[in-house]
């Protein structure tokens, strides 16, 4: 090849290469990767070995392995529902959303389940099984250096840093606040545009812990946090996966509440009636725009 | 059968992997192991003594298997092709003693290199301060027994197959039956009686070499020893099971035109 041809073409790469940063965003796009939730899919990960196409989903499907002590569980099969199985039902201990146990059972059945006779009560010695019927979590905390791991293999993995921010409050230790919000600032800096994480955010400046003496709402801290998401969110919202609608619409909530709190009604009523154009069916957010009304007609007779 | 002449043959398959330098790889990897465990470290090691036990395990239980397959699938081929089963088998010795002799050298091979790799992996983990337990203890010995059935089933195929569709086919089988036995299970309850049936026929051939895998309970606190019966019953399995393996090599090789 000639130097003519090749030249330029080098040029061209190191142009393109020194740009490459601005591609990341569309490449890898700072959303939730859809399906993800160890509920969704722990049931083909459990018949594959958990061999996933990144570390960092592995590590995610460890930690739900974690928490239930090493018990592999799995979501019911459509043909169980429909034959009326049910699952292990809601830990007795559950005060956080870190798992929905509802629709999932063990992966090595109970005895009752069990065509395999003798082979089964072998393995149910052998494996880490237990009868998960009201079971207890084990503390998430043992499982926070697979979130710090998985978020340093894969910042632009939400679901790691979302998680991960749960798992640190999940024990209401003194200081979980401030660790938390600084694990989600990391988290906001690879991600700046993430509904998940900026909801995370607001979620740790409202949240009260009686334990630790953290009374929460702080509305005015939380405000920027939300108001961004709610731009993020109407900007994109065609690009907005199942999960992240969920975020928003909870968002909004949280919007209307902060908006209230700090006496900004007409700014409250825009917000749920915004809101309620796009999550019709929201309830709360019906009512919200109504107390807004109220507000505003109180306000504006007292004026 | 001679007890010499089995003590013999399986010393040769030893020798013969040690000239290999195979455990020379068995020592990388677990160097490996140590450099992974090393750079986790970075992560500070609170809290990651479970995530160090659980990748321990499963790089240990994923490389032996390999060992032992790759050291059983080429012995009985590799005396064909190099032609040195004429010499041994002009001797008197058996065709069965030939093939017990040569199981037992690769199971003592991948015994080996099983125990080789549990020590670095103990000092890895003794990087993480992790503490042993009875159940440690317990997987270990368990494992051994699986390896040996792994063992006996790529032996037993490598006498069917040619040497490259016996190693694929026993490492579908060591990897793979879980897979099927997990997969039977789940479905077992919806379908009907028949194929039910069909399941426990297909599950009673399947070698479960799961039942020998006591990782999980090695890795998560909080679970107790398993019972001696069980292990005793796994004991039992493992030795029924390669016995029926060497048996299903045997039917082939003893009349087999060499």
């Amino acid at each position: 090849m000639k130097p003519a041809v090749v030249i330029p073409i080098c040029i061209c790469a190191a142009a393109l290469g020194s740009h490459a940063t601005r591609f990341s965003n569309v490449v890898n796009p700072p959303v939730r990767a859809a399906g993800l939730e160890a509920q969704e899919t722990h049931a083909a990960a459990s018949l594959l070995g958990q061999f996933r196409t990144s570390i960092s989903s592995f590590l995610f499907l460890r930690s739900d392995l974690y928490l239930h002590g090493g018990v592999e569980m799995r979501p019911l099969t459509k043909k169980e529902v429909d034959s009326g199985k049910k699952g292990v039902g809601a830990a007795a201990d559950e005060n956080e959303k870190l798992a929905d146990d509802d629709s999932i059972v063990t992966v090595i059945p109970g005895a009752r389940d069990d065509f395999r006779g003798i082979f089964g009560d072998v393995e149910r010695s052998v494996a880490s099984y237990k009868d998960m019927t009201g079971h207890h979590h084990q503390s998430p905390t043992q499982t926070l250096p697979l979130f710090r791991l998985m978020t340093w293999l894969d910042p632009k993995f939400i679901e790691g840093w979302t998680t991960g921010g749960y798992v640190i409050l999940f024990d209401q230790k003194p200081g979980c606040i401030e660790k938390a919000l600084a694990y989600l600032q990391q988290g906001l800096e690879s991600n700046p545009d993430s509904i998940d994480i900026l909801g995370q955010v607001a979620y740790c400046y409202l949240k009260e812990m009686e334990p630790i003496g953290y009374k929460g709402h702080q509305y005015d801290k939380a405000l920027p946090y939300l108001e961004h998401a709610r731009k993020i969110g109407v900007g994109n919202l065609k690009l907005l996966t199942e999960g992240e609608k969920e975020a928003l619409e909870e968002n909004y909530r949280r919007l209307a509440v902060c908006y209230r709190e700090l006496h900004r009604y007409q700014d409250m009523r825009d917000c749920s009636l915004e809101g309620l154009q796009l999550f019709g069916q929201d309830g709360s957010l019906r009512q919200h725009a109504k107390e807004a009304e109220q507000l505003l007609r109180t306000q504006t007779t007292r004026q | 059968m001679k007890i010499a002449t089995l003590k013999a043959l399986a010393r040769s398959v030893v020798l013969e992997s040690l000239r290999r330098k195979d455990l020379w790889v068995v020592a990388i990897l677990g160097f490996l192991i140590i450099l992974a465990a090393g750079t986790l470290g970075f992560f500070g090691f609170d809290g990651l003594q479970v995530f160090a036990k659980d990748l321990a395990v499963t790089v240990v239980g994923l490389f032996s298997t390999i060992i032992a397959v790759l050291t059983s699938f080429r012995l009985i081929p590799d005396e064909i092709r190099n032609r040195t089963l004429y010499p041994l088998l002009s001797r008197p010795i058996s065709r069965i003693e030939l093939l017990v002799g040569k199981l037992i050298g690769s199971i003592v091979v991948t015994w080996m290199s099983f125990i080789i790799l549990c020590g670095l992996t103990a000092i890895a983990l003794e990087i993480f301060q992790v503490q042993f337990t009875v159940i440690m203890l317990q997987y270990v010995l368990m494992k051994m027994l699986g390896l040996a059935v792994v063992c006996s089933i790529s032996m037993a195929m490598s006498i069917y197959l040619t040497p490259n569709a016996a190693a694929t086919l026993a490492f579908i089988i060591a990897f793979g039956a879980p897979m099927i036995t997990r997969a039977l299970t789940m479905s077992a309850p919806t379908v009907d009686v028949g194929t039910r049936t069909l399941y426990s026929v297909l599950n009673g051939v399947l070698p479960q070499t799961q039942l020998f895998d006591l990782g999980g309970r090695a890795v998560y606190p909080n679970w107790s020893p398993v019972p001696i019966w069980i292990l005793g019953f796994l004991l039992a399995y493992a030795v029924v099971y390669s016995s029926a393996m060497l048996g299903l090599g045997w039917l082939k090789f003893r009349k087999q035109a060499i």
